[in-house]
C-alpha cells in the first residue's frame, strides 16, 4: 500500500518539507516545545557518522533527532 | 535570612530556554557572589546568587536549569516546573525574569507566555541584543512590552550592556507589587489602595499591568474543568497551577499520597488526555504569541549559508567528525599531562615541604604523625588532582561553550543507545577520565531514568587521575622499555591500554545493564545544536571553578575522613603490638648495625606490618593469593580504598624506602621511582620465595586498578544521584568482582 504521507527519514541531505503532524504525542510535546511545529519547513542536512539519528533544520533552528523522534513527524509529500 | 528592612529576603528566579545565554546573563547580575544550592528531594542544582539593588536591599537570584516548557523530560527541567507549581518551596519566586535570545525570539516564547499565566511578577529580557544589531535584526521593545503587559528589556549578557536597567526595573517591579500586594491585604477597601500604590510609584503602568494582567492562554472547557476542580479540592488559587498538577501530579514530590489521589481522580473522573491537552496548548501558546512577536520584530531574510552551517558540514561529517573527535580528545589528554606535570609538582613539593617543617617542630608524638600523614597527606591527596581535573573541565567548558559538545552527543548517539545510554552520557564519560565525582554529577541532562542511571554506574570505570601514578609506577615495573619498531614507546602502548580497558569495562556493563534493566520508558535525544560562537571566558571559568569545587568539597571532604581513618588503622594495632615491633626493629637495626635512616625505614616497615592495616593484610592474603598478591599489596589495597594513589605510597612505607612518601608519586623523580621499583623487585613470597613482581603480578595488579571501585567519594555521590544506597552497593560490588576476576585472569594468562 501507497503511503499517503513521508516523514523526516524520507528526506534526502539538502531536500526540505513542512511538517503537518506528529504520531506521537509524548514527542510532539516536546518538538513543539522546541519550536519545530506543524507547518514548519523542515530541511534534512545530513545523518549522523553511526546513522540512527538525522540533523535538520527547521525554521533557522538546528536540531539533532533519533530514528523514532524523526519519523513521528509526518510530512506533505 | 531578612534584609535591612526586616522583610525576608526576595528570591528572583532566572528562567530561559537553553542556549538563551542565562548563565551569562546571570554571571552579569550576581558577579561572584555566587554559590551552588543542592535542590532537596531531586538531586539537581540550582545555582543561586546574591543580587544587589543600586539602593543597598538584597535579593537572591536563582538560576535554574534552562528548559523549553513547563512539560519536562528531564530531571533537569522539572526542578523548574516543580518549583513555580508549589508556593510553599523554598526556591517559590517572588519575582521572575525570562532570558529570551533576541534573535530567536519566536522560538523562546513559549515558556515565557506559560510563566506569565502563573501571575508571578515577570519581566522579559532580551538577550543577545548585541547579536540582533548586528545581524539587522530590530525589535520593538515596548510594543512586545504593551502586549505581554510585563516590562521589556533588551540587554547583553556578553557586553553587560543594560544590566543595570534590568536590575532597577525588577527592583520597581518587585517593590509595586508588593506595595499593591500589602495594601490589599491590610485596607478593607482594597481597590483605593490600589490606585493610592499607583499613584505612589514613578512609572506604575507597567508594574500594575504586571499585577493585574489577564492570562495569555485561556484554558479550554475540559481544561477549566479539571483546573476548576482542583482548585477547590487543593485550595490552589491560580487556574494554570491548578492545570500543571493535573499534568504533573504523578511525579511532583511536594504533593502527599491524599492529594495525588485527589488529583488523579479528577483527571480520571473528567476523562483528561493529559500529553494530548499538552500539545494543543502549546499550540494554541504558539498561535497567540507569534503574531506579537511577527509585529514587533523585523528581521532581515536569514543567509543560507551561515558559518555554522560551514563548520559543521566538516565537523559532524559522516567519516570526518568521528575522525576529528577523536582527534581532538587526545590532544586534549596530551594537554592535561603536559600542563599539570608542575602545578602537581609545587603542591606535592609544598606539602613534602610542610609535612618535613612539622615533624621537625612538633613533639615526636602520635598528634603529629596524625597531622602530618593524616590530615596533610590526605589534603595533599585531594589538592594534587586538582590542575589535572581543572584543566579538564576547562577544555570540557570551551567545547561546550563553544557549540561542540551537542554535536558530539549527536554523532555518538547512536553508538552510546546500543550501550543502554545516550549523547549525552559522552559529557560525562569524558569528564570521567579526570574525577568520577563531577561526571556523575553532569549526567542530569539526562532525560531517561534508565540511560542516566546506566551512565552513573559505569562511568567509574573510565581511568581517572587518580589511577595515574599506580600505572606509571607498575608499568615502569613490569614493562621493558622498549620502543616498538623504534618508535612507539611499549610503556606508553600499555598506558593507553588501561585507558582502553576502562572504556571497555564501562561499554559491557552498559551493555548487561540495558539488557538486564530493559525498561520501555520515553528517551529523548531532540538536541538543538546551537550556532558556534566565541566561548564567553566568565562562563568557561565559573563553569571550571564549580567543577573543581565539586571535587573538593564532594570528594574531599570524604578522602580526607577516609584517610584520617587508614592513617589510624596502620598507626595503631592490637594490644601493644605495635610497640613490641618497634622495640624489635631497632633491636634488630643495632644488630645489623644500620645507620639512622636505615633504622628508620625498618622501623616504620615492621610497625605497619604490625597494626590493624597489616593485620587485615594477613587475613586477606588467602583471599588475594590467587591474584598473586602477597599481603604486604593486601594492605596497600586497603589503604587505597580512601584514594588510588595511596597504594604507591604504602608500598614506599613497606618495601623500607625510609625516604618522602611524596617523592614516589613526584613524576619527575624517577630515583624514588627507581628505588621504589628495585625494591618491589626483591620482594619475594614468604612460603614459595618466588619473587612478587613477576611481569604477571604486575599487570594483575594494573588490571585491579583499572576496574576496582576503590573510591567512596563516588560512591557517595551514587548514592545522592540515585537516591539510595542499593545502586551504589550495587556498584560497589559489581566493580570489585570484574577487578578480582580480572586480576585473577590476567595472572592466571601471564604466570
Amino acid at each position: 500500500m501507497q503511503r499517503r504521507y513521508r516523514t523526516v527519514p524520507d528526506l534526502k541531505a539538502n531536500e526540505s518539507a513542512r511538517a503537518i503532524a506528529f504520531d506521537d504525542s509524548a514527542l510532539a510535546c516536546k518538538l513543539t516545545s522546541m519550536g519545530l511545529l506543524p507547518g514548519t519547513r523542515i530541511e534534512m542536512i545530513r545523518k549522523s557518522p553511526f546513522g540512527s539519528a538525522y540533523y535538520v533544520k527547521a525554521d533557522g533552528v538546528r536540531l539533532a533527532l533519533r530514528q523514532e523522534e524523526a519519523a513521528s513527524i509526518l510530512l506533505e509529500l | 535570612m531578612n534584609d535591612v528592612d526586616g522583610s525576608p529576603t526576595l528570591k528572583i528566579a532566572l528562567i530561559g530556554n537553553p542556549n538563551s545565554g542565562k548563565s551569562t546573563v546571570f554571571n552579569q547580575m550576581t558577579g561572584l557572589r555566587q554559590r551552588t544550592g543542592n535542590f532537596p528531594g531531586v538531586t539537581v542544582e540550582v545555582k543561586e546568587g546574591t543580587l544587589r539593588f543600586p539602593s543597598g536591599h538584597e535579593a537572591t537570584l536563582f538560576d535554574f536549569p534552562g528548559t523549553y516548557s513547563l512539560y519536562p523530560t528531564s530531571s533537569d527541567e522539572k526542578v523548574v516546573a516543580s518549583v513555580l507549581t508549589n508556593p510553599a518551596d523554598p526556591y517559590f519566586p517572588d519575582a521572575m525574569v525570562y532570558v529570551a535570545d533576541v534573535t530567536k525570539l519566536e522560538k523562546h516564547l513559549l515558556l515565557f507566555t506559560q510563566l506569565l499565566d502563573l501571575n508571578i511578577p515577570l519581566l522579559l529580557a532580551l538577550n543577545l541584543s548585541d547579536s540582533a544589531a548586528e545581524l539587522g535584526i530590530k525589535v520593538n521593545a515596548s510594543k512586545l512590552s504593551e502586549s505581554f503587559g510585563v516590562p521589556v528589556i533588551p540587554i547583553s549578557g556578553r557586553t553587560g550592556h543594560n544590566t543595570m536597567r534590568l536590575i532597577l526595573e525588577l527592583e520597581k517591579m518587585v517593590k509595586s507589587h508588593r506595595s499593591t500586594v500589602n495594601s490589599q491585604q491590610s485596607t478593607v477597601n482594597s481597590q483605593q489602595s490600589i490606585v493610592n500604590s499607583q499613584q505612589s510609584t514613578v512609572n506604575s503602568q507597567q508594574s500594575t499591568v504586571n499585577s493585574q494582567r489577564s492570562t495569555f492562554y485561556p484554558l479550554t472547557d475540559s481544561e477549566k474543568q479539571v483546573s476548576e476542580a482542583i482548585r477547590q479540592n487543593l485550595g490552589v488559587q491560580n487556574p494554570y497551577r491548578a492545570l500543571l498538577l493535573a499534568h504533573h501530579s504523578n511525579w511532583l514530590h511536594f504533593l502527599n499520597a491524599q492529594e495525588k489521589e485527589t488529583v488523579s481522580t479528577i483527571v480520571s473522573t473528567k476523562n483528561f488526555q493529559s500529553l494530548r491537552a499538552q500539545v494543543d496548548e502549546t499550540l494554541e501558546r504558539y498561535d497567540r504569541f507569534i503574531p506579537i512577536s511577527q509585529a514587533a520584530v523585523v528581521s532581515p531574510p536569514a543567509f543560507p549559508n551561515t558559518p555554522t552551517d560551514r563548520i559543521d558540514a566538516v565537523l559532524t561529517h559522516r567519516l570526518g567528525g568521528p575522525l576529528i573527535f577523536f582527534t581532538v580528545m587526545m590532544l586534549v589528554f596530551q594537554a592535561i599531562f603536559d600542563w599539570s606535570v608542575y602545578p602537581m609538582d609545587w603542591i606535592e613539593s609544598g606539602f613534602a615541604l610542610l609535612s618535613d617543617f612539622l615533624t621537625a617542630q612538633m613533639p615526636a608524638a602520635w598528634y603529629t604523625e596524625l597531622i602530618t600523614d593524616g590530615i596533610l597527606a590526605g589534603l595533599g591527596g585531594i589538592l594534587v588532582f586538582v590542575p589535572q581535573i581543572a584543566i579538564l573541565f576547562l577544555l570540557i567548558s570551551i567545547l561546550e561553550e563553544v557549540g561542540y559538545m551537542s554535536r558530539v552527543v549527536f554523532m555518538f548517539d547512536k553508538t552510546m543507545r546500543r550501550f543502554g545510554m545516550n549523547g549525552r552520557s559522552m559529557v560525562s564519560l569524558i569528564s570521567g577520565s579526570a574525577c568520577a565525582v563531577p561526571a556523575i554529577m553532569s549526567s542530569r541532562t539526562i532525560g531517561n531514568w534508565q540511560e542516566r542511571l546506566i551512565t552513573v554506574m559505569v562511568t567509574p570505570f573510565i581511568s581517572c587521575s587518580a589511577r595515574i601514578p599506580v600505572y606509571l609506577v607498575l608499568i615502569g615495573l613490569a614493562v621493558p622499555a622498549i620502543k616498538l619498531g623504534g618508535v612507539l614507546s611499549l610503556q606508553s602502548l600499555v598506558f593507553g591500554a588501561m585507558y582502553v580497558l576502562g572504556v571497555l569495562a564501562a561499554f559491557a556493563t552498559g551493555w548487561i545493564m540495558k539488557h538486564w534493566l530493559h525498561r520501555r520508558e520515553h528517551s529523548f535525544l531532540a538536541i538543538e545544536l546551537p550556532v558556534y560562537r566565541m566561548p564567553h571566558w566568565k562562563n568557561v571559568l565559573m563553569n571550571v571553578w564549580e567543577k573543581v569545587k565539586a571535587f573538593m568539597v564532594g570528594a574531599g571532604k570524604i578522602i580526607l575522613v577516609v584517610s584520617i581513618a587508614l592513617w589510624g588503622l596502620s598507626r595503631f594495632g592490637p594490644g601493644d603490638s605495635v610497640e613490641q615491633a618497634d622495640r624489635a626493629a631497632q633491636t634488630e637495626a643495632l644488630q645489623s648495625s644500620l645507620d639512622s635512616g636505615e633504622t628508620q625505614g625498618l622501623v616504620q616497615q615492621r610497625r605497619l606490618e604490625a597494626s590493624w592495616a597489616g593485620q587485615a593484610g594477613k587475613v586477606m592474603e588467602p583471599a588475594i593469593r590467587p591474584l598473586g598478591y602477597d599481603w604486604k599489596i593486601g594492605i596497600a589495597l586497603l589503604t587505597s580504598f580512601a584514594a588510588r594513589e595511596v597504594f604507591t605510597g604504602t608500598l614506599a612505607v613497606l618495601y623500607n624506602m625510609g625516604g618522602s612518601e611524596a617523592d614516589i608519586n613526584d613524576r619527575n623523580d624517577n630515583e624514588a621511582k627507581a628505588t621504589l621499583r628495585e625494591r618491589m623487585k626483591k620482594e619475594k613470597f614468604g612460603d614459595t620465595g618466588k619473587p612478587v613482581y613477576s611481569l604477571a603480578t604486575a599487570l594483575s595488579l594494573l588490571v585491579f586498578y583499572a576496574l576496582s571501585m576503590q573510591c567512596f567519594s563516588t560512591l557517595a555521590v551514587v548514592r545522592r544521584e540515585t537516591g539510595s544506597w542499593k545502586w551504589a552497593a550495587l556498584q560497589f560490588t559489581f566493580m570489585s568482582i570484574a577487578a578480582y576476576l580480572g586480576a585473577w585472569a590476567v595472572y592466571a594468562l601471564f604466570s
